[in-house]
């Protein structure tokens, strides 16, 4: 089997005397769409701030492609071709829709800290984040600053903003947190479509957009991962049930 | 921001590619010509020191500028780069032989890269992070910079500073800049080409990334880049047009003290810069413009000018945080619905009285002033050019009376100057 594309060992972080992720192993492959659930503070987002360097974990290993991620900071990370995307929108506010996007194309287009360019005179970047701008549907949005667009349109945005760099690994957090069904459909639609043939990593509370997107799912509840497995296996499996999904599927309906 | 031109959706790339043609030449043409003209309309000496001061202060706000509005960080520091290259072109004027083999338009650049230098010793370690510690850090290396004018004399010439003279560089095409009006054309193309040089910079990659680590500095991170190194690059480029700004200040006064380093120099840029706004490119140029004519004009006529300037930055930052550039932007949408004939009747009846009102605070001010502090037996005072004793109680009553009745109309009519400039800003309706 070849390398995955994300691999945890042992994985464990402590904010002080508390344990907040016990020793998490997890391997996901190339091209899996891979979705972490549970409930309300099992650690979630926590897992997610350890894989891209927010926080430094207190024990284990990160593996990108094989290769160490422990140390290195955010941005290294990203060019590494790792991405994500946060649970509190997290976007450019101030500047325009389609500055976000040419951000977001910047250093994966080479551009590093280059002075001697302008980024209007580039047809490269300035089709790209068109393209993207497209695939968002976000083009008459264009010119707004993104911190006049609606909720679902920031969230869009900002999933765009995450697969610009071309990064292969994608990670979203609650993508579809506080939206309406109309929304989420959109939304879910669009994760669909722009994480083609690459590996995606989400955190969701929406079964719905779940098991409709994920190839595997894995359950974490207090800081470990109780199952891991595809959508039907874990919907079938009995811890899961008891301490999460049962009570989270009554709900739905 | 200057690119948030609204284009045609349908044919986006190709509608801004023409506009910006337009939009990019059409300013720099105009400012040349303004540039090359202002000479020939304020033909007087005293007017030309004026303009050299403004463009030196242009230069050095829309520097400060590439930090505060663009990058985010906040500096109480400044004046150190403009200083210290500053003093470097003093040196470099007085190392005879090779200043005589320079033709003195040039010199600034040497400035330029001595501000640049001090800028990356800091910035090595000062743009690790923006915000409090930023601003302390600058606060920090300011004070040190200019505590060490006394203690390192051979540099910074101590208490008298260091003086030379601008004539000894080689004839630059027969020119020897003794002339005032030739210096004004020295710094007037630097005035260009910087600014020139510093609103492309916001059009680079690096630029346009110091705007989005200014919004976002988390986000830029997980775009890949280091939102520490794109402050250090800011920092540095800012340092370079500060040191060009010192340069140039070097060629105008021919000395240099401690007063070009100290926190006053630094809080006086921050200043015209906010004034200015800092949210426009060329919010600085406005600040600059209009702080030097505060500055040169309004001394001649009060002693108390300081106090207006301080009055109306803290009136800026409370009611108008966009700066005078905020203000006028803030009408293009206007302008843009047609709608400014709405506005000019509203307008004169608030703010004439307003200006009145201003203007007689302003006199009591200055009446108060005067009994306070004018010399024992000097009753008359000259104010708007009437003659009066100010022990008199008629012009402490008619001073009171205009400026309650102009600021009592002044708020009456600004309900309906709210109305209309709501009524302005939206399409369609009654114009």
């Amino acid at each position: 089997m070849s390398t995955p594309a994300l691999e945890l060992s042992g994985l464990k972080k402590s904010f002080g005397k508390a344990e907040i992720i016990r020793g998490i192993d997890l391997s996901i492959g190339k091209s899996e769409r891979h979705a972490i659930i549970g409930p309300n503070g099992a650690g979630k987002s926590t897992l997610f701030n350890l894989i891209t360097a927010r926080f430094q974990p207190t024990a284990g290993t990160v593996k990108l492609h094989g290769e160490d991620l422990i140390g290195l900071e955010p941005f290294q990370i990203n060019r590494k071709g790792l991405s994500r995307s946060f649970q509190i929108t997290n976007i450019f506010p101030k500047m325009t829709v389609f500055e976000n996007v040419r951000c977001a194309l910047l250093w994966s287009q080479g551009y590093k800290y280059s002075f001697w360019n302008l980024v209007n005179r580039s047809r490269d970047l300035t089709e790209g984040a068109e393209a993207i701008l497209e695939q968002i549907n976000l083009t008459e949005r264009r010119n707004l600053p993104a911190g006049t667009l609606s909720y679902a349109e920031q969230r869009a945005l900002e999933i765009g903003i995450t697969i610009a760099g071309g990064a292969d690994v994608i990670m979203l957090d609650e993508p579809t947190a506080g939206m309406s069904h109309s929304e989420t459909d959109y939304i879910t639609d669009l994760i669909m479509k722009v994480t083609e043939g690459k590996t995606l990593i989400m955190v969701e509370h929406d079964m719905g957009v779940v098991f409709g997107l994920a190839d595997r799912i894995s359950v974490l509840v207090y800081g470990e991962i109780i199952a891991t497995g595809k959508p039907e296996e874990v919907r079938g499996d009995p811890k899961v049930q008891e301490a999460y999904l049962g009570a989270a599927l009554e709900a739905e309906h | 921001m200057t690119d948030q031109i609204t284009t045609d959706p349908t044919k986006p790339s190709q509608r801004m590619r023409a506009g910006s043609m337009t939009l990019t030449f059409g300013p720099w043409i105009v400012a040349a010509v303004l540039l090359a003209v202002l000479p020939f309309i304020f033909t007087n000496n005293s007017s030309i020191t004026i303009m050299n001061q403004m463009w030196i202060t242009v230069i050095f706000a829309l520097a400060y500028n590439m930090l505060l509005g663009q990058g985010g960080m906040l500096s109480f520091g400044h004046a150190v780069y403009a200083g210290v290259g500053g003093f470097a072109c003093m040196h470099i004027m007085n190392a005879s032989d090779f200043f005589a083999a320079l033709p003195l338009p040039v010199l600034p650049v040497f400035g330029g890269l001595f501000g640049m230098g001090l800028a990356i010793i800091v910035g090595s370690f000062s743009t690790r992070s923006a915000g409090t510690v930023f601003a302390m850090i600058s606060l920090g290396v300011g004070e040190l910079i200019a505590a060490c004018s006394v203690i390192i004399v051979a540099f910074f010439g101590g208490e008298e500073g260091v003086s030379g003279d601008r004539t000894y560089a080689m004839p630059f095409f027969g020119t020897e800049f003794l002339q005032q009006i030739e210096v004004y054309y020295l710094i007037s193309g630097w005035v260009l080409i910087s600014a020139a040089l510093m609103y492309l910079w916001s059009r680079t990659p690096v630029g346009r990334m110091s705007n989005a680590v200014r919004d976002n500095p988390e986000r830029a991170e997980f775009l890949g880049y280091s939102a520490r190194w794109v402050r250090f690059y800011s920092f540095v480029a800012s340092g370079f047009f500060a040191g060009v700004a010192g340069g140039l200040f070097a060629i105008n006064y021919e000395i240099l003290t401690e007063e070009n380093l100290n926190t006053t120099s630094s809080g006086i840029i921050l200043l015209v810069t906010f004034l200015g706004g800092v949210g426009f490119f060329f919010g600085p140029i406005i600040g600059a413009i209009a702080f030097t004519l505060l500055q040169t004009v309004l001394s001649l006529q009060t002693e108390l000018w300081a106090f207006y300037a301080g009055t109306l930055f803290v009136a800026t930052v409370m009611f108008f945080p966009g700066g005078l550039a905020g203000l006028m932007m803030m009408h293009v949408p206007v302008f843009r619905l047609g709608k400014a004939r709405v506005l000019i009747r509203p307008y004169l009846k608030t703010l004439l009285p307003a200006l009145i009102g201003i203007l007689g605070l302003s006199a009591l001010v200055e009446m108060v002033f005067h009994v306070r502090h004018a010399a024992y037996g000097d009753d008359e005072m000259t104010l708007f050019w009437t003659t009066f004793n100010s022990h008199d109680i008629l012009p402490w009553v008619i001073a009171i009376g205009v400026t309650a009745v102009a600021l009592g109309i002044t708020r009456a009519t600004a309900p309906a100057l709210r109305e209309a400039w709501n009524d302005a800003n939206t399409a369609g309706g009654s114009a």
